[in-house]
């Protein structure tokens, strides 16, 4: 079973599992944030584990997945941003006291 | 001519419009222009009358149509503002112009001390205005916006006391059944149209022999059906009785003169239409003579002096409309300008009695009153003698045509019926003649002392309808069925005379005519002398003299099959319990059940979209709770789904 396509996905699938949970139970912001790179890396992990297995798609898969990792970084900036801004206005990093998108 | 015919209709108009929007402010002297503009009128239409009789000053045989211009110039459907004179419309306008004028100088008198007189003389030259157009026109669409002008001043004038509750009602009353009506002649006027594609009479006319049989006959029921609310015909008869609510002059010009003959005049204008569906004639003659026993026998029972000569009129009018349907369409016009004449003079001389007893129009309260007012008297037994067809008088003459044309067209049942409405009528008349003028008086002591004649204002006018009311009969009417009228006449009616085989046999006086007037005659004698020994006659000039006798009266009517008539005749039949049982109660409750099912059923639907929308909407505001959390379970949860529902369907 080891090193073979199915552990890989296997793995990544407990990953993204791990970056969900984190995501929809955190109540801290940042704890969320690092959630998501844990979902996003699943994500990466098996695009890299399907380039490494079947061979047309080798190239493809090393090429999205730096797309990824660039998306995944600006993507951190971005939120990181953001959730400095709202906790300057909250004075808290806790996301179940933002409700701002209600209105 | 091009100039005088719409001149006719455009003095009227003027005093309408004159008089309407200054009246006010004219005080006392608000009624001169009025009826002023109402002479000329009158002058200006007795010069055409002139020409379209001799057929001089312009007139061909045909007649003499003016157009002003292009009323409604649309393309596919062209209406003139235009008028069209020929001998029939000549003969209405006597009468319209005649009487009307004559109403005119009388309300002088009558009205004087009315606060409103400014407003009663601009409605009455409104009426004229709209009468004259009716008659003139030279569409149908033009016929028609006469037709509902003489509604809305009949409506306007019936109100005229509009603070009086029971004349407010009478109004609308009028104005509602007429609707009735006139949506028929509307419709008649739409089918029309849709079969020709013109309204022009005369194009009308000349191509209604094309139009398939069955549109003929929904075409004539139509416009018979206007002409049924208008002249007041069973059963949308219901109206007239009511508008006497309105100033005598009106129901002497309106509502007994010249408005209810309209329908006479639209169907004997219409004659190549009915003369296509005779089937529709046999109708026209059914309703007709109905309506004329009908009204005669409740005219036996009223004491009111004004409704008795209303069903008069209804049951004259019934005659006319008799004598359309037998064909004998003369006879019909000739009652209709001899009847316009007597029973204007009997509704001026009834509201001249009226005013000398200070508004009582109970015939229980008038009586002996021969003596106190003579000119009234003379004048309205002329009326009476007239509209009962003694010869020489005018009714004699017009009425023996009609029902000579009924017996020789094979109408038998309309003779049958006729005859006996002739008998009714004298009976009824030399009642109300014998309670109202002979016999002791039974007027209230406090006014007993200060009746008086009207103002020679009101006593001129019936005066010079008196003489037509003699001598009109003689004079058009002589010799019998090819006097002056049917010379006139017979260039409008000799086609559909022919179309419809209706061909009466030529005039007999030592044949069957005569024994049909001797016949008649002699019933109508029969009739006054019974009247007289019921109701008293007093007229020592003729060394007659007989005492009212209501013991006698009274011991008639209780005999139990007496007694039932009495009481049918006494209640209208029932008309009126009829109407407000059908429209008013049931037709209240069909309207209840709609405002109900509008309410809860067309306004619940609507509302209730409303209200699933906004409960909707509230329900669905706490799933937007602002938390990202929260948005992203149900990221999440759909995630989920859609990968089990891709399982499931890949599994399979």
């Amino acid at each position: 079973m080891s090193n073979s396509l199915d552990s890989y996905l296997v793995l990544s699938g407990l990953l993204f599992a791990i970056g969900t949970f984190g995501f929809l139970a955190r109540r801290n912001a940042i704890s969320m944030l690092m959630s998501i790179e844990l979902m996003i890396n699943a994500v990466n992990l098996t695009i890299l584990a399907f380039g490494a297995f079947i061979t047309p798609l080798r190239t493809h898969a090393a090429v999205i997945a730096l797309i990824v990792i660039a998306v995944a970084a600006a993507e951190a900036t971005v939120g990181l941003a953001i959730i400095i801004a709202i906790y300057r206005n909250k004075k808290t990093p806790l996301v179940d006291e933002y409700d701002a998108m209600k209105d | 001519m091009n100039f005088l015919i719409p001149l006719i209709p455009a003095l009227p108009l003027a005093g309408f419009v004159i008089t309407g929007l200054l009246g006010r402010s004219m005080g006392r002297d608000s009624h001169r222009l009025a009826v002023w503009a109402v002479v000329a009128s009158w002058v200006v239409a007795m010069v055409v009358v002139a020409g379209a009789l001799t057929h001089n000053l312009g007139f061909g045989e045909g007649g003499f149509g003016v157009t002003l211009w292009n009323w409604i110039p649309a393309t596919g459907f062209q209406a003139d503002m235009g008028f069209y004179v020929d001998t029939l419309t000549a003969c209405l306008l006597i009468v319209v112009t005649t009487i009307g004028m004559l109403v005119h100088v009388y309300s002088i008198g009558y009205m004087a001390h009315d606060d409103g007189k400014w407003r009663f003389f601009s409605y009455l030259n409104l009426f004229m205005f709209s009468m004259l157009i009716l008659v003139l026109a030279d569409n149908l669409l033009l016929v028609f916006a006469g037709w509902e002008l003489v509604g809305l001043s009949s409506y306007l004038l019936i109100g005229f006391w509009y603070p009086r509750r029971s004349a407010a009602e009478a109004a609308k009353k009028a104005f509602l059944v007429n609707r009735v009506g006139d949506m028929g002649f509307a419709l008649g006027i739409m089918a029309i149209w849709t079969q020709l594609g013109t309204l022009n009479l005369q194009k009308v006319f000349a191509a209604f022999a094309g139009v398939p049989h069955e549109w003929q006959i929904a075409i004539a029921l139509l416009i018979f059906c206007g002409a049924v609310g208008k002249s007041a015909q069973f059963p949308l008869h219901v109206w007239l009785p009511d508008a006497m609510e309105g100033p005598t002059p009106v129901s002497a010009l309106i509502h007994a003169a010249t408005m209810v003959n309209a329908g006479v005049y639209l169907v004997a204008r219409c004659n190549p239409i009915f003369g296509a569906a005779p089937e529709v004639m046999t109708v026209v003659a059914a309703i007709g003579i109905f309506t004329a026993i009908l009204a005669a026998s409740i005219a036996f029972t009223q004491t009111d002096i004004k409704r008795v000569l209303a069903y008069s009129t209804l049951s004259q009018l019934g005659y006319m409309f008799a004598s359309l349907g037998v064909g004998a369409w003369t006879a019909a016009i000739f009652h209709l300008m001899s009847h316009g004449f007597f029973k204007g003079l009997l509704f001026l001389g009834s509201g001249s009695v009226i005013h000398a007893v200070d508004g009582e129009q109970d015939m229980r309260k008038m009586g002996g009153l021969a003596k106190k007012i003579p000119t009234t008297y003379v004048t309205m037994l002329i009326g009476s003698v007239a509209i009962a067809g003694v010869p020489p008088l005018a009714g004699f003459f017009s009425k023996d045509e009609i029902l000579g044309g009924a017996f020789k067209n094979g109408f038998l049942w309309v003779w049958a019926i006729g005859f006996a409405v002739a008998g009714m009528t004298a009976f009824y008349m030399f009642r109300l003649m014998g309670m109202t003028f002979w016999g002791e008086s039974r007027v209230d002591p406090e006014t007993e002392h200060h009746i008086h004649e009207s103002p020679p204002s009101m006593t001129r006018p019936l005066i010079l309808l008196a003489i037509p009311a003699v001598f009109l009969g003689m004079l058009i009417g002589l010799p019998p069925e090819s006097g002056l009228l049917h010379q006139w006449l017979a260039p409008i009616f000799e086609h559909t005379i022919a179309a419809s085989g209706r061909t009466e046999a030529a005039y007999t006086f030592f044949g069957i005519d005569g024994a049909l007037a001797i016949v008649t005659t002699g019933l109508v004698a029969a009739a006054i002398v019974l009247a007289w020994r019921l109701f008293g006659v007093n007229m020592p000039a003729l060394g007659l003299r007989a005492e009212p006798r209501p013991d006698r009266v009274r011991e008639l009517s209780a005999q139990p099959a007496m007694a039932a008539l009495y009481r049918g005749s006494s209640n209208k039949w029932w008309f009126d319990d009829l109407n407000n049982l059908l429209f008013v109660v049931w037709g209240g409750r069909l309207a209840a059940a709609a405002f109900w099912f509008d309410r809860t059923v067309i306004d619940g639907t609507v509302n209730g979209i409303g209200v699933v929308t906004t409960g909707a909407g509230t329900a669905l505001r706490r799933v937007q709770t602002g938390r990202v959390q929260n948005y992203a379970l149900g990221i999440a949860l759909g995630l989920i789904a859609m990968a089990i529902g891709y399982i499931l369907i890949a599994v399979r």
